[in-house]
């Protein structure tokens, strides 16, 4: 079932623009899958299936594709400085069109982040005390 | 019975015919033509010599004396609303930086002797012209991720900086 649940995850983002739907929306359903996974298995497991430095990279990475995104519209707008508008972009010959495929980056990027993050709050509150206890002595040592 | 149960029912129960009184009477949402969300009033002003102007697709000088006395953008032609008596469109001409293309700014109505001058409200030209300037038909997109693009970006940072403080005060209990 959670192969299906990320698919649909997956068409919600890339239908952002055409349809009903968006990066929030789809990023919420792909962090679900995770939390469906860890309830219907355990928390090991579903450590092993997205590690910490894994899930940690894509929390930032969507941050940096918005960003950078906007900051790559600055470059291209040559001395006007325009940030996240995003028809300076080369993607394609015309302005209109290439605001529409800056928009799909950029909810490619809230989906990640938003995946991301909802996982790793997950992640931390699902843990029980004694795993707590066993990380700080393992960290201690 | 215990006494808490009991108020927490009474409160609970006032909190729902709350809830009820205010989505009965919430307004029409999504209604592009209501008044509220469609246009602003500025001014209003004597009928008499200017409606005649404005047949003929004129803008008299009185009407651009009171937009400019006002400190509002100049309009550079006028022309009929499509369908409706007495009402004209402005339109205020291209401007480099804020407006790239010409833009209907001002709604002119005739009410009775009095002429009444209305300025749209930016909804107006986010229905009708978003899918021509960005080329994406999801209305609710193209307003969250172009037109808004500073406040989701702010959005997004909130929810980061929510992530990297569960992660420091329960992954590693507040030690940096």
């Amino acid at each position: 079932m959670i192969p299906f649940i990320q698919l649909f995850s997956l068409y919600v983002i890339i239908h952002g623009t055409s349809g009903p739907g968006g990066g929030f929306q789809g990023g919420v359903v792909f962090g679900a899958s995770f939390i469906l996974y860890i309830i219907a298995f355990n928390l090991i497991r579903g450590k092993k299936r997205l590690p910490e430095s894994v899930n940690t990279v894509f929390s930032s990475l969507g941050l940096y594709i918005y960003a950078g995104l906007g900051f790559l519209c600055i470059i291209f707008s040559f001395g006007v400085a325009q940030y996240l508008n995003y028809g300076f972009l080369p993607f394609t010959d015309h302005f209109e069109k290439n605001r529409a495929v800056g928009m799909d980056l950029v909810e490619i990027g809230i989906g990640i982040m938003v995946m991301g993050i909802i996982a790793s709050i997950f992640f931390d509150l699902a843990g029980t005390e004694e795993d707590r206890e066993e990380g700080e002595k393992k960290e201690s040592k | 019975m215990t006494r808490l149960p009991v108020i927490a029912l009474i409160l609970i129960s006032f909190l729902c015919a709350l809830f009820f009184y205010v989505a009965e009477d919430i307004p029409v949402f999504c209604d592009p033509n209501s008044p509220s969300i469609k246009y602003v009033e500025l001014f209003s002003m004597n009928a008499e010599k200017v409606e005649d102007f404005l047949e003929k697709d004129v803008i008299p000088k009185s009407l651009i004396d009171q937009f400019l006395r006002r400190g509002f953008p100049r309009p550079s032609r006028v022309g009929k609303v499509d369908g409706r008596e007495g009402e004209w469109n402005a339109f205020i001409p291209k401007e480099e930086l804020h407006y790239s293309k010409e833009v209907k700014y001002y709604l002119i109505k005739k009410e009775e002797d009095q002429l009444k001058v209305f300025r749209y409200a930016f909804v107006v030209r986010w229905i009708e012209k978003g899918e021509e300037e960005t080329g994406v038909p999801n209305m609710v997109t193209h307003g969250l991720a172009d037109y808004r693009g500073f406040d989701t970006l702010g959005e997004i940072v909130v929810i980061f900086t929510a992530g990297v403080s569960v992660i420091l005060l329960l992954r590693r209990r507040g030690r940096l």
